[in-house]
């Protein structure tokens, strides 16, 4: 049962991805401009852009641009990138390791400030801690991601002098140095992150103080720690973590504005210089590693609630 | 602040145009400014925004515009130009710098492909008047001024020029300049393979068969046809001078004549260049610079303010900026005069521009004096639809004058019902509110604009030279040859209106001809005039450029496409 659903679930994860290449491969030919007018110049001779298109393969129809590139992309080959002439696994190479490192520490200390936060809202509802997170996580929600980076900068970066403003290094800049610079991105990106969770997580908290096996286990002398510990907390995670594998997903979008802001050596970088130069392998690559964290961080989460909720485990019952 | 895209980099392309390189029209600038466009049209650039009131405070911003008065009367035709002077720049603070430091200096990349061949499109533009020199350079008054080439002399004819070639250079690996360096490098320019867009201004009178070593110091060059002005054109920032034989090394070697000589260098990324003592002209100030590629320019400033750097380089701040920068305590503003010409191209072949009447009228329709006023609060000087700077030694005085009765009547003479499109973008953040400005000073003239915004980084490919009328901008400190033959010439492929007047090209070539210093003046002058009165461009203003430094720095100088880079150095 579980494996036939396991399957189920690999199957449309691979469609999605899939459908992810397709509609990026078809919004970047919709797009004005084309690679070898970029790289030419306005006035190259129509006979040295012809040459180019030709080179790079742009004069063929665009399903069959697609179809070769799919075919390459199933046995691991993902091109080359029309700009640099680069393997785009190995130009994305150092990109995705800095986005890694930023996403990791984001998640790490986003999820953890918010589920403790949320959690602390939801046992002291309507109070003062309460009124105070709920009131702040909705003001971090309203905030775009890049008001709130040029604040940190400005505050942690140019008045305090706490931290860079921003990254001087290019991608390859050592491990040590990326993560000197590391704070305030994710400080921006967890803030932002971490506000969706908390409303999600006092909510849940709040439900599940007041259904009956909590209140049962109250009365029947357990300790607070361990009520909230072993039966309210497990629950009152169920429902947030499909908001937080959302946000997962929404990291790897998210920080390219972020990353914009602090001049950060990241995917999200590397996607804007790919766009502008309408570089379509660069831009496929991208897609496949956004929709595979997507599908990863959702098919984690369903996992994690199957963990936490037997009931899950057996579907027939469940349903 | 936008952080965000949109602009960035300048984007872009090649060049960018928050370059002020110049031909080369910049990228959004988010993105890689320069990145690759077009190859090289610069198009300036830079990013002001201009916001609001007010005059911006501190330091150095000496953002007088000896704004020449706007509407005044009747045409007047004067001679202009008086004392060329002093385009250049204001800079933060002066005095003694003391030797020693590492500058640490934020550039917009050119893009992920960019190189440190000066002729190509893609260079990193602010490494090459560190690394390289060139046979010769402007000087701050828009003359030319000897570099490499110690003098020159031109034939009677225009046609053979001579160069003598400064003794005793070495480049930075030792090997001794000759006139063999300056040869190669001339047809480097011109080889198709290099795609220079400097080839496009030097080959219509010029092949690589026509340039000798006389011997080891004496450079000559056959043109195919008079150009009294072509030395002017050498001191363009593609014709910097590389060691002969380098084609296919210089891109990453680096190997110059120049101030500095290449430490490290990595596309759209980080690279230093380290004083060379022996340098011709003085050793520089500072030990070392340190570029750093920053794509966003909000970015750019913000490590500015954080002190991770110390000079913004080929980033215009906006007015609201650049009252944060003069807030700060650590940071200032310094201002290059006039340092770009924005413009409104109206295409020759397409109706309504077709008929001179038309565009006269759209030339008188407006106040200048209120339309730089809206755009870059005043921050620059009236330009009366003249492409050549004030302090250009061409420059001819003379304005049709605004008159709102007069465009009205030539329109209805014309039959022109009154409705027109324009094109912008926001890949410059002027180029939106001038075109905003521009609309609303029309208004008392009967005209009716709408305006379009197209997407940024397909704005010079898909609207520029396509669309009958849009906002478009350019660096200054092109020679007046340059200037006039590369973007109004009939045919030539900078020529954004498709404008075409055979009298015109004739007084080019006239001038190209003539021997005579003062009646070479006089065609360039004439050419203005016809400018003035007849082209298919609108040209508003000139425009300042402010850019942020440390309050540390002193002695930055910067103008046309000059950028002191010996005497900049750090206060005692």
């Amino acid at each position: 049962m579980l494996g036939k659903l396991m399957a189920r679930r690999l199957a449309l994860a691979l469609l999605t991805i899939v459908l992810a290449t397709v509609l990026v491969f078809v919004a970047l030919q919709a797009l004005p401009g084309n690679l070898a007018t970029q790289i030419l110049g306005k006035d190259a001779p129509p006979d040295a852009v012809a040459q180019l298109t030709a080179q790079l393969h742009l004069d063929r129809p665009g399903w069959l641009r697609y179809l070769t590139w799919l075919g390459g992309a199933v046995h691991g080959d993902f091109g080359t990138s029309l700009a640099t002439q680069q393997r785009v696994v190995s130009l994305a190479g150092d990109y995705l390791r800095n986005t890694a490192v930023l996403a990791g520490i984001t998640i790490v200390v986003g999820i953890t400030l918010a589920v403790i936060l949320g959690v602390v809202a939801g046992l002291t509802r309507d109070r003062l801690p309460d009124v105070l997170i709920s009131g702040l996580s909705l003001i971090a929600m309203s905030v775009p991601e890049f008001t709130l980076a040029t604040l940190l900068v400005l505050v942690c970066a140019v008045k305090l002098a706490w931290f860079p403003a921003v990254v001087t290094d290019g991608p390859d800049a050592s491990l040590g140095t990326i993560l000197h610079n590391v704070p305030l991105p994710a400080a921006a990106l967890s803030i932002v992150m971490a506000a969706y969770i908390v409303r999600m997580m006092r909510t849940s908290v709040i439900d599940v103080m007041a259904s009956e096996y909590v209140a049962m286990a109250t009365l029947r002398g357990l300790p607070r720690r361990r009520v909230l510990l072993h039966h309210a907390l497990p629950n009152a995670l169920l429902p947030a973590l499909n908001v937080i594998a959302i946000n997962i997903a929404w990291l790897v979008g998210g920080v390219v504005v972020v990353e914009a802001v602090f001049n950060y050596p990241g995917i999200g970088t590397l996607m804007l210089t790919a766009v502008h130069n309408r570089d379509v392998p660069v831009l496929q690559y991208i897609a496949v590693i956004g929709a595979l964290v997507y599908v990863v961080s959702n098919l984690l989460a369903d996992l994690a609630a199957t963990a936490l909720n037997p009931r899950l485990r057996t579907p027939a019952r469940a349903s | 602040m936008d952080a965000t895209p949109s602009n960035a980099p300048e984007p872009a392309p090649s060049v960018g145009p928050e370059s002020f390189r110049s031909a080369i029209p910049a990228l959004p600038q988010g993105i890689s400014r320069r990145s690759m466009l077009f190859g090289g049209a610069g198009l300036v650039v830079a990013p002001w925004i201009l916001a609001a009131c007010g005059s911006s405070s501190s330091t150095a911003s000496s953002a007088t515009s000896s704004a020449s008065s706007g509407a005044a009367g009747g045409a007047t035709t004067s001679a202009a130009a008086g004392a060329p002077g002093s385009t250049a720049v204001t800079s933060g603070a002066s005095g003694a710098a003391k030797s020693g430091g590492t500058l640490r200096i934020a550039r917009p990349p050119a893009s992920t492909v960019e190189t440190l061949d000066p002729a190509s499109s893609l260079s990193a533009y602010e490494y090459l008047g560190a690394l390289y020199s060139r046979l010769v350079k402007q000087d701050a008054s828009g003359g030319v001024a000897p570099d490499l080439a110690v003098s020159w002399s031109v034939s009677p004819d225009q046609m053979t020029w001579t160069f003598v070639l400064r003794e005793g250079v070495t480049f930075h690996n030792g090997k001794a300049f000759t006139s063999a360096d300056a040869v190669y490098t001339l047809q480097h320019i011109l080889d198709p393979k290099t795609k220079s867009p400097q080839a496009g201004v030097l080959s219509p009178f010029l092949d690589s068969s026509g340039i000798t070593a006389k011997d080891a110091k004496t450079l000559m060059v056959k043109l195919k046809s008079p150009n009294a002005e072509f030395v002017s054109l050498l001191m363009n920032y593609n014709c910097y001078v590389i060691p002969a034989g380098s084609a296919a090394t210089i891109g990453a070697s680096g190997i110059g004549t120049g101030p500095f000589s290449l430490v490290s260098f990595k596309a759209a990324g980080k690279g230093t260049v380290k004083a060379n003592p022996n340098y011709f002209g003085g050793a520089p100030k500072v030990d070392s610079i340190e570029f750093t590629a920053i794509a966003d320019v909000q970015a750019r400033v913000n490590a500015l303010l954080a002190q991770q750097v110390d000079l913004v380089a080929q980033t215009n701040l906006d007015f609201a900026t650049a009252k944060t920068v003069t807030a700060s305590s650590t940071a200032t503003t310094a201002t290059v005069k006039n340092a770009a010409w924005y413009v409104m191209p109206m295409l020759y072949n397409a109706k309504p521009f077709t008929d001179l009447k038309v565009r006269q009228a759209f030339k008188m329709a407006y106040d200048p004096q209120e339309v730089i006023d809206l755009s870059i609060h005043g921050l620059g000087t009236v330009a009366h639809n003249n492409p050549v700077p004030p302090t250009d030694p061409n420059y001819l005085n003379y304005s049709v004058p605004h008159d709102p009765d007069k465009a009205k009547s030539l329109l209805a003479s014309a039959g022109f019902s009154g409705g027109q499109q324009i094109y912008t973008s926001s890949y410059e953040p002027v180029m939106s509110i001038l075109a905003q400005a521009y609309q609303s000073s029309v208004k008392s003239s009967g005209l009716d604009i709408s305006i379009q915004t197209a997407s940024a980084d397909s704005y010079y490919t898909d609207v520029w030279i396509k669309k009958p009328f849009c906002v478009s901008y350019w660096y200054t400190g092109r020679p007046v040859d340059q200037l006039l033959n590369q973007i109004f010439r009939t045919g030539s492929s900078y020529n954004e209106s498709l404008w075409a007047d055979t009298s015109f090209d004739k007084i080019l070539d006239s001038a190209r001809k003539e021997a005579d210093a003062a009646k070479r003046k006089q065609y360039y002058q004439d050419a203005q005039k016809i400018l003035v009165d007849s082209s298919a461009s609108i040209v508003p203003f000139f425009a300042d450029r402010i850019i942020g430094l440390s309050k540390k720095v002193v002695n930055y100088k910067e103008f046309g496409f000059e950028f002191d880079y010996v005497n900049i150095g750090f206060g005692a």
